[in-house]
């Protein structure tokens, strides 16, 4: 055949090369690509009998891609070893044609070509034939090569953006739970996924103790978990308990495998997360507790400073006043003076255990209570027992009221008393002693054992001064954790005592106040003074 | 390690139901697929993804074979029942180029 014959007649071919290629580059995968071609093949030269191989690697064994018929082992002698293009034309042989193709991806491929159906041998239009179409196979498998990495390299750019849309939002997500639990599954599931393990859990230990374990999916075992040769930790400590994000057996198409930085980074960022929301719960809650206490120290207050007197009674012949000063925590304490009519004023001063609304709502029983008794003039003891039994079943185990009364009779100088667990009361005589009035009985609420309240009688002369006072004086403490003491109380009492009622009272919380200097005042401040001219 | 992954299938005609329960990874995807493969002629692919609320990439790359196969044939994939963050997944990996969504199973098989 002269050249310009052969040149026309592969003119006449490009089409139908041009076609190849594109069926060839839109094969699914390789083997399909390697059958198609095949096709090509047995359209050109009429061959019904063709098979295909393929070597892996160029060391690895050859395996049967296409074939009509059952492989036949003895038809791989007729594949030679090459590390470039090869092409065998055989003589009265199985096959007439024997190829190696190496691919660029260190691939080899094996095709060997039975008889052509005419029973003719390869021409050679058919030999350059098929050296084009095999370097349009070859080109095909390139472009295909392309194609696969171009989706590898989409896949993974978009996997990016994936991992990276997960992260905020369930940094977002995270933060709306409040319920741990929720918390966590949705922490295990975004990890897993993002990672591509094929499970993980979460561990919430105390003292060294698994207190709790989590998992997604859910119902593996946790040990395989933990003994996986593949896996990843992340965790962090917060109150004295350890949370540990641990994945397993990271996945790829061909099996399993060890975690990347990448993973690394992303279980460290969810973990980061979950602790973010963890303490800004626990925060929040402290919050919320604070607010509540001081809603309630505000009730308590405002309870406390419906019940204590706005303005104390004038009595003849004698000069009376007296303060409350409360501390930042609301406490109990609680005075009053109350006219009786005939002459007679009741001075009363007490102190509840315990701070809060509780004391002060137990303040409320005993006031309304104590106003009751009052108005039926019983004698003080038998007004002690009464209150004690209402406070005892009114009050908690743990409160109780220490409290004073005196009814002063203001024409005698009389004073009818009862101290139930209080401080003792001082009476200063004009001549300077001192007198502890502690005649009484049990706080009122202590115990309800039926044990009878004493009460005392003393007469006041002129210039004598009746000091009711709280704990919240003599245990007034400075910086040094020091307390003010009795000691101290009476000799202020002795020393000044000659000053007005009023002046007095001003001085000696303004003495208190000096000496606790900058420490925060502890307790309330009650005091209470009545002078008799 | 086994983790729990559950699928049945309905086919009517050429439609194939395939729903599936759990995590879609590898395991979960070649599960998907090797469904798939079990039936030819099949020309529409529903995936009902109710009962799945987590997916990773090669339980994806698991999925887009399936759309590449039904796509040489012409026949088309619809997702339904889509949690989310999974729909979200899917839209931001491309997959919704090449296939379909509907809320509803019934909603699939009207398409």
């Amino acid at each position: 055949m002269k050249n310009n014959n052969l040149v026309e007649k592969l003119s006449l071919q490009v089409a139908s090369f041009q076609e190849g290629f594109e069926i060839l580059c839109k094969s699914y995968n390789f083997n399909e690509m390697v059958k198609n071609f095949l096709h090509l093949l047995r359209g050109n030269f009429l061959i019904s009998d063709i098979v295909a191989y393929q070597k892996k690697q160029s060391k690895s064994e050859w395996e049967i891609i296409v074939s009509k018929s059952n492989f036949d082992k003895s038809d791989l002698s007729f594949l030679t070893e090459s590390s470039n293009l090869s092409i065998t034309y055989l003589q009265n042989q199985k096959y007439d044609v024997s190829i190696i193709l190496p691919l660029s991806e260190q691939s080899v491929l094996g095709i060997l070509i039975g008889h052509k159906m005419d029973k003719s041998s390869f021409s050679a239009f058919d030999k350059i034939t098929l050296q084009i179409l095999l370097q349009v196979f070859d080109s095909a498998h390139k472009a295909f090569l392309n194609q696969r990495k171009e989706k590898a390299l989409i896949f993974e750019l978009n996997e990016k953006i994936v991992q990276l849309n997960n992260l905020i939002e369930t940094g977002i997500e995270i933060t709306r739970y409040d319920k741990k639990d929720f918390l966590f599954e949705l922490a295990l599931e975004r990890i897993t996924s993002l990672t591509n393990a094929s499970s993980a859990i979460l561990q919430i230990i105390k003292n060294d103790k698994v207190e709790e374990q989590l998992s997604f999916p859910k119902g593996i075992n946790f040990e395989e978990v933990l003994t996986s040769e593949f896996k990843l930790e992340s965790g962090f400590e917060f109150n004295h308990v350890t949370y540990l994000f641990t994945l397993a057996e990271k996945e790829t198409r061909n099996g399993i495998t060890n975690f990347d930085e990448i993973d690394k980074l992303l279980i460290d960022a969810i973990a980061k997360q979950v602790q973010a929301s963890i303490e800004y719960q626990y925060l929040n809650s402290l919050a919320i507790e604070k607010e509540i206490m001081e809603q309630e120290l505000n009730v308590a207050a405002s309870i406390q400073h419906r019940i204590l007197p706005e303005k104390l009674p004038l009595i003849d012949g004698y000069d009376l006043a007296g303060v409350n000063i409360p501390s930042s925590e609301v406490s109990g304490d609680y005075y009053d003076c109350v006219n009786l009519g005939n002459g007679k004023t009741a001075m009363i001063i007490a102190d509840v255990a315990g701070k809060g609304i509780g004391a002060a709502l137990l303040v409320s029983t005993l006031n309304a209570a104590l106003y009751s008794y009052l108005q039926f003039d019983i004698p003080l003891a038998e007004m002690a027992d009464r209150l004690n039994k209402l406070i005892y079943k009114s009050s908690p185990p743990d409160k109780f009221i220490t409290f004073f009364i005196a009814v002063l009779n203001s024409s005698t100088g009389e004073l009818d008393i009862v101290n139930a667990g209080h401080n003792p009361i001082l009476l200063l005589r004009s001549d300077g002693a001192i007198e502890k009035i502690d005649a009484g009985g049990i706080g009122l609420g202590m115990f309800d054992f039926g044990i009878p309240f004493t009460g005392q009688k003393l007469l006041m002369n002129s210039g004598d001064k009746l000091f009711l006072y709280t704990d919240g004086i003599p245990e007034a403490m400075n910086e040094n954790e020091e307390e003010y003491s009795d000691e101290k109380m009476i000799n202020f009492l002795k020393n000044n005592s000659g000053l007005p009622a009023k002046e007095f009272i001003d001085l000696i919380v303004k003495d208190v106040k000096e000496y606790v200097g900058r420490a925060k005042q502890s307790d309330d401040i009650t005091v209470l003074i009545l002078k008799k001219d | 390690m086994s983790t729990d992954f559950n699928l049945n299938s309905e086919l009517t005609d050429k439609t194939l139901v395939i729903t599936i329960e759990g995590y879609i990874n590898n395991t979960g995807g070649e599960k998907i697929v090797r469904e798939f493969s079990k039936h030819d002629n099949v020309n529409k692919l529903i995936l009902n993804l109710e009962n799945s609320k987590v997916v990773n990439s090669i339980g994806i790359s698991h999925l887009i074979e399936i759309i590449e196969k039904l796509n040489q044939t012409n026949g088309k994939l619809i997702f339904t029942n889509l949690d989310p963050t999974i729909e979200k997944t899917f839209t931001i990996m491309g997959l919704f180029q090449f296939a379909e969504k509907a809320d509803t199973v019934e909603m699939a098989l009207k398409s």
